[in-house]
Parts: structure tokens; C-alpha cells; sequence
């Protein structure tokens, strides 16, 4: 009789303690944000500033199309009061999964949380036409989703995220709308520097691995001769490396980049054949420690642009 | 030394030999000196870098002096711009047509589900039991057969042919259903589910479907580490572990990952529950927990209790089944597509009471049984993966000492070639050794097995 009733109480009290857990209210008076990689999440910190808490899933040297869909990245979307995307299908691979375990309503598609960065700017580039298929390996079919290297799309991103967490804190609207204003003011400043030292080089011609580079070539006039991959996501094959070379060398091409989340053995073979130079870049904010925030980034890329650049022939 | 030892050890000398030296910087999906021969070949071949006759776009024969050559470079660049303007453009305007409208004709496919196709083509060979006399065929193994594990025949066959369509339903639900064709002439509903996240933290899921048991029985067939399941799965749970009912899971609010789910099933498996009566249900509960290690590393450890009426003579015979697994993933984030190492490990057991005999009062001994499996897979290039298993069916079952039992180990190495994630071709080699000769007819037995794997249509992504 004893031990029913002691294991009636232990029950009890066990139960009672799963329930407290499961229904602690949410204490946090700041707005959880999670960007699905650093360039967004850094646009999110200069509009949020200590206003919202902001993370990034994919780390800075991580490749974006390439997450695992991990259940502890569920729980931080599980906290989140907005979620940011790039869209385009760059995260079609991981983030469903993500939004679809973190059990939360808010941040679903449709939602007040959701936001799809895509939406805000105003040309797409590289968008295929004619039949798309997987032939042509990772192809998106909605054009090329690296539209954060392009700092006006930055500008245009700070402001749609500053809108949407007016609508989520409306309390602060102003805070927000004036963090966004001060970093575009900031950000064009910047920009007519950037343009200034770039935009002397537009007749050289540029090897990258993969497109990553198509929104900050156009903001800045520069030019692909070709990338290393054949096709989206599809390794090179030595024929194509071959006309590569050959075509480099005609046109006195001598800088391949090459984001560094990408193997550079064959940019590495690709430079020895062509006597060119291989530079290896972050793609996002924090993909190196002296890219720490977003303008900080930009700055490091158009340094790196310039100095390579002017070295070349 | 048995032939299985000395082909393990190649194999895993082989690939230690490449986590001795992981070559982070520079991944060599290929041999890099063969690369080179042949790109220099092919250099060698294109014609000389300042020869005027090359007819490429930009070097046109008519462009003789300098003068004129930049004057047509410059127009040919601003045609070059021209029409790429024009291309982006239609591209924007063409997403844009109306032309899908179903307003007059009713039939509208912006609605379709995502549907998928995904068919694994297989061929076996099996050393033993070709003949009439060791092929069984009864209806035990039937069973067996369609489940993808247990023994397998020689000769080609579609494994599995499974079609999945997803979308959402409306605000509130998200739908699945997969259909599976089995060896080629049987169907069967796998899964026809709707998940519901009512609020915060919470997700319902009602209908057929895959229960959360342990770690491997989640799995399609398509999504299984090998080509087969283990043993130890498939002859306790079966190797597909679908029932019809309503589970209800929550995540905890922990520092990690914790996710409880409650399930109440129709208690139809005929491996487990079969209840004679229609309102004995199973019930099924569920602890899966998720550290990160480090930024590189996950540890999934979880925990499966299940319990409901079975089939056995007699009312209140019950079927417990436990399950523990552990998996350990370790995948470097700056090259997530290049490398990767799992170890998982997986305890199931069933243990079945098979009521009283009526004459004599006795309790009939419980039918028991028990495996474990453990794995490593280890992806050695972008697309190329080497793993080993050991397997072992048949703890908590009473074997007579010195009689023939059902125990079976079994060994299994295995090579992949992944090209996307679309396409995968597995070459699986086993090593079968029975406890005694039962009535097949051997203790052992050889099987090499080869998988074409390949979805067309939307892929849904994988769980982690």
C-alpha cells in the first residue's frame, strides 16, 4: 500500500515537472531573430542593433546550399520570431525540415515571422530560360540567389527587415526604420569609394569556381571569363579545365577566385597551367575574422578585388 | 582467416589510410596526376593561343588591324549587353503569364502536389540456397522479402518503386502519402499522413505512418544506410515499422534537442501486435535527444518503449517492445559536401507472451527476441562513401544448448558511389553466419548485392 502511494506521489511529481518545463512562458523581451546565413543575419543586427537577439543557421565558411538540416538548428527556429531567407531554392535542401521540427506557427509560410529576402530586391540575375532540368546539375531555376553581394540589395534587405519587425515590434517602429536609414547612409558613402577603386578594372576578365560572384561583378563591372565547375554543383572535367586555360590565356586572364567553403585543387591546377593566381574568398560575413559585419565585409572583398587586380598584367 | 576477415580488412585499411591523412584542402575526388594528363592532352589539342584562325565569337577572320578590332569588340560587347537585357527580361515577363489561369477551364496544376518518384533497382547473388531445396518460399519469408531484408535471392528485381506526393492541405495541414511497389506486382500504402502544428512547440500526426521507433525502422527504404536493414531491425520491429493511428509530439523546452512523442496505433503489425480484439490499441512512446558536440559533431541518443495486445491464444497477451539507439555524426561545416563520419548503434527487443495453455494452466514461454547492429559510414571524396556493419539477430530467445537456434550474425561491407543526390549505385558485400543449419540447409552463406538508386521529381529532404 506504501509503495503505491509512494510511487502514486513520485508520478505525480514527475509529471508536474515534465508540465512546468513544457509551459515556462517565454521571458525574453527582445526579438529572436535567425537568419539562414550571416549576411543575413548581419543585416538583421544592423537593423535590430540591441533591440533584437540575431542568429545565424549556416556558419560564415559554410557552404549555404549544403546544410545539414540539424534538430538543434530546429530549436533555435523554434525560438525565433522571424526567420530570414534567401528564397530562390538556395536553402530548398535543409530549410523545410528545419521549419517544419521547430513546431512553430510563427515563422511558417505565410506567416508574420517569415521572410523571404528575394522578394525585396529588384533584379534577379541569371535567371534561366527555356526548360530547366537536372541535367544541368544545381541549377536554380529562379536565378541566382547570391544577391546579398550586391550592397544596394543589402541596403534594400536592411529595409524590408526593418519593416517587418515594426509590424512584430511596433513599439520601437522608429528605432528600426532610423537603424536601416542610418546604414544605407552609411553603406552609400561607402559604396562610391568601392565603385571608384572597381570600376577601373572592367576589362579584365575573372575566373571564379562558381557563380557566386554575378551580383557583385554587375554592382561593380566586372567580368566572368568562366567558372571552374561546369555547371552548377557539377565537378570540372579535364576537358573543360583545358578550354578554360586556353581561354585565359588568349585573353590574358590571371585571377581565379575561389570561395573558400569550395575545394581549390582544381583552381590550384587550373593557375598552374595559366601561370594565374588563385584567390581564396569568403562568401558571407564572418567567413573570416576581419569580416565582421556586413559593410566590414564588403570592404574586405573590394581590398582584396583591388589588390589583386592591379597586380595583374 | 575466413574470407569476409581478409576482405574487411582491405577495405578498412583502405579507408583508414584516408582518415589517417584527410586531405581537407584540396578533396581529390579524383586522381589529380590523371586529371592532369588528360587536361594537358586536351590543351595540347586546342589550337595555339595567338593563331588568327581560330573562329571563336571574339576573333572573328575579317578582324585583321587593331583599330577596327576594338571598334567591333566594343559593338559586339554592347550587343553581348543588348541581349542579355532582352533574355532577363523575357524571363521576368514570361513568369508572369497568365497562361496557367484556370478560371474558364477548371483544370489547374499550380495546385499539384510534389510528387516524387523513386525506384531502387537491385541485383543479388547469394551463395547458398539457389537450388529448389534452399530457396524457402513459404509465406513467412514472403513477408520478408518484401521488406527488404532477411535472405535474398539471386537475380535482378526492382526492389522498391515508391511514389510520394506532399503539399499542404490548407492553413491549417501538410500532407504525405507514399505509395510502394514491392517486386513488381504488390502495392502497398506506406504512408497517407497529415501533420498539424495546433501551437507553439507541438506537432500532431494522424493516419499511416512511419512511427517514431528506434532509429533505423523510421527509415524508407530509398533512405537505409545499406542496402538492406539489419537483422536486428527487420527481425524484430520489421524492417518498415508503419501503423495506422495519432501521435502527438512535443519538443521540450531544453538547452538542446528533446523531443517526446506519445502515440496511440490500431495495433495491426503482425510481428508485434495483432489484437483478436478491435478496441486493444498500442501504444507507442518515443525520446529522441540531440547535443552538438562541437560545430562538427552531433550525438542523437533515444530511447523507444511500445507496448499492445498481440494475436496469441487468449486475451491479454501483451508485446513490449524497447528500442535504444545512439548515432554519432561528425561532418566538418566548411566542407560539409566533401566529408563526413557516422557511427550509429542501435539495441531493439520484442518480448511476446503467448498466453495459457487451457488444460494444464501453464504459462506457454514467452517468444523473446533481441538484436543489435552497429555502423560506420565514412565518406571519403564528395561522392564516394565506404561503410561496415556487424549485425546480430537473436538475443533474449531461449536456445536449447546444442541445438540448431535462429541466431544469425552477419558481416557487411559496403561501397558508394554517390554522383548527386538525385543518383546513388551501392555495391554491398554480407557474410551470413547462422547459429546451426536450421532447416535451410546451410550455417553460412556469401551475398553480394548491387544498388541503382534514383529519384526523379521533387526531393524531399532528408531527416538528419
Amino acid at each position: 500500500m506504501i509503495s503505491y502511494k509512494n510511487f502514486s506521489f513520485f508520478k505525480t511529481v514527475f509529471l508536474l515537472g515534465i508540465l512546468s518545463l513544457y509551459f515556462v512562458p517565454p521571458t525574453w523581451a527582445k526579438l529572436n531573430v535567425v537568419g539562414t546565413t550571416e549576411n543575413l543575419a548581419a543585416l538583421a543586427k544592423e537593423v535590430g542593433q540591441n533591440l533584437a537577439v540575431v542568429k545565424s543557421i549556416a556558419r560564415g565558411y559554410q557552404d549555404p546550399h549544403h546544410v545539414d538540416p540539424k534538430p538543434s538548428y530546429m530549436v533555435m527556429v523554434n525560438r525565433a520570431d522571424l526567420l530570414l531567407y534567401h528564397g530562390l531554392d538556395l536553402e530548398s535542401a535543409w530549410l523545410p525540415q528545419l521549419i517544419e521540427g521547430s513546431r512553430n506557427r510563427q515563422i511558417r509560410f505565410g506567416q508574420i515571422g517569415h521572410l523571404d529576402l528575394s522578394q525585396s530586391v529588384d533584379q534577379i540575375l541569371e535567371i534561366p530560360f527555356g526548360v530547366v532540368d537536372r541535367s544541368m546539375g544545381d541549377v536554380h531555376p529562379f536565378g541566382n540567389p547570391h544577391y546579398t553581394m550586391d550592397p544596394l540589395n543589402g541596403i534594400r534587405i536592411a529595409h524590408s527587415i526593418a519593416e517587418r519587425m515594426s509590424i512584430l515590434d511596433p513599439e520601437n517602429e522608429s528605432l528600426y526604420k532610423s537603424n536601416a536609414g542610418a546604414f544605407e547612409t552609411k553603406v552609400n558613402t561607402k559604396l562610391k569609394q568601392w565603385e571608384n577603386r572597381l570600376r577601373k578594372f572592367s576589362d579584365k576578365k575573372i575566373v571564379t569556381y562558381h557563380r557566386n560572384w554575378s551580383y557583385f561583378f554587375a554592382r561593380f563591372g566586372l567580368q566572368y571569363l568562366g567558372n571552374v565547375e561546369i555547371r552548377p554543383g557539377i565537378l570540372p572535367s579535364p576537358r573543360h579545365l583545358a578550354d578554360l586555360a586556353v581561354e585565359m590565356k588568349r585573353q590574358h586572364s590571371n585571377l581565379i577566385i575561389n570561395t573558400n567553403y569550395f575545394p581549390t585543387k582544381w583552381s590550384d591546377l587550373l593557375a598552374q597551367k595559366t601561370n594565374a593566381r588563385v584567390v581564396v574568398l569568403p562568401a558571407m560575413v564572418n567567413g573570416i575574422p576581419e569580416a565582421r559585419d556586413y559593410i566590414s565585409f564588403i570592404e574586405y572583398l573590394v581590398n582584396r578585388y583591388e589588390q589583386e587586380l592591379s597586380k595583374s598584367p | 582467416m575466413k574470407p569476409y576477415l581478409i576482405l574487411f580488412f582491405i577495405i578498412f585499411s583502405l579507408s583508414f589510410g584516408g582518415v589517417a591523412s584527410p586531405q581537407v584542402k584540396g578533396n581529390p575526388d579524383v586522381d589529380m596526376d590523371e586529371f592532369e594528363r588528360l587536361m594537358d592532352q586536351q590543351m595540347k589539342q586546342s589550337k595555339p593561343s595567338n593563331s588568327p584562325e581560330k573562329t571563336n565569337r571574339n576573333n572573328r577572320p575579317f578582324r585583321v588591324n587593331g583599330k577596327t578590332s576594338n571598334k567591333m569588340d566594343k559593338v559586339e560587347q554592347r550587343l553581348d549587353k543588348l541581349e542579355n537585357l532582352n533574355r532577363q527580361r523575357a524571363t521576368t515577363f514570361g513568369t508572369r503569364s497568365n497562361a496557367l489561369s484556370t478560371t474558364a477551364t477548371g483544370i489547374n496544376r499550380l495546385f499539384n502536389p510534389a510528387i516524387s518518384f523513386n525506384t531502387l533497382g537491385l541485383a543479388t547473388y547469394r551463395s547458398k540456397g539457389n537450388g529448389p531445396e534452399g530457396g524457402e518460399h513459404d509465406d513467412e519469408h514472403e513477408d520478408q522479402h518484401v521488406h527488404g531484408f532477411g535472405e535474398h535471392e539471386t537475380g535482378f528485381r526492382i526492389q522498391e518503386l515508391e511514389l510520394n506526393a506532399q503539399a499542404y492541405i490548407d492553413n491549417y495541414l501538410r500532407g504525405s502519402i507514399t505509395l510502394a511497389m514491392h517486386d513488381v506486382e504488390d502495392i502497398e500504402m506506406e504512408e497517407a499522413f497529415v501533420d498539424f502544428v495546433p501551437f507553439l512547440n507541438l506537432n500532431i500526426r494522424a493516419g499511416k505512418y512511419f512511427v517514431p521507433f528506434g532509429k533505423h525502422a523510421q527509415l524508407h527504404t530509398h533512405q537505409f544506410p545499406f542496402i538492406d536493414a539489419p537483422q536486428a531491425v527487420g527481425g524484430v520491429v520489421g524492417a518498415e515499422f508503419n501503423e495506422v493511428g495519432i501521435g502527438i509530439n512535443p519538443i521540450i523546452p531544453l538547452p538542446w534537442f528533446s523531443e517526446i512523442s506519445f502515440n496511440i496505433l490500431n495495433g495491426d503489425n503482425e510481428t508485434l501486435f495483432d489484437s483478436q480484439h478491435d478496441d486493444d490499441f498500442a501504444y507507442l512512446i518515443h525520446s529522441k535527444n540531440l547535443w552538438d558536440l562541437n560545430e562538427n559533431t552531433t550525438l542523437e541518443l533515444g530511447g523507444s518503449y511500445a507496448f499492445g495486445e498481440n494475436g496469441s491464444s487468449g486475451a491479454n497477451n501483451h508485446t513490449d517492445v524497447v528500442g535504444a539507439n545512439m548515432t554519432i555524426i561528425y561532418r566538418p561545416l566548411n566542407r560539409t559536401r566533401f566529408r563526413s563520419l557516422i557511427w550509429q548503434a542501435e539495441y531493439l527487443g520484442a518480448f511476446k507472451e503467448t498466453g495459457i495453455e487451457k488444460e494444464t494452466g501453464d504459462h506457454n514461454p514467452d517468444e523473446n527476441i533481441g538484436g543489435v547492429y552497429t555502423f560506420l559510414q565514412y565518406q571519403f571524396l564528395q561522392r564516394w562513401w565506404i561503410q561496415g556493419r556487424y549485425d546480430f539477430l537473436g538475443l533474449h530467445n531461449d536456445d536449447v544448448p546444442g541445438e540448431a537456434g535462429e541466431d544469425t550474425h552477419q558481416w557487411s561491407a559496403l561501397l558508394a558511389f554517390a554522383n548527386s543526390e538525385f543518383q546513388s549505385l551501392r555495391l554491398q558485400y554480407n557474410y551470413l553466419d547462422y547459429d546451426g543449419f536450421g532447416d535451410r540447409g546451410f550455417d553460412h552463406e556469401h551475398q553480394l548485392l548491387l544498388q541503382l538508386n534514383f529519384t526523379m521529381g521533387a526531393h524531399p529532404a532528408h531527416l538528419y
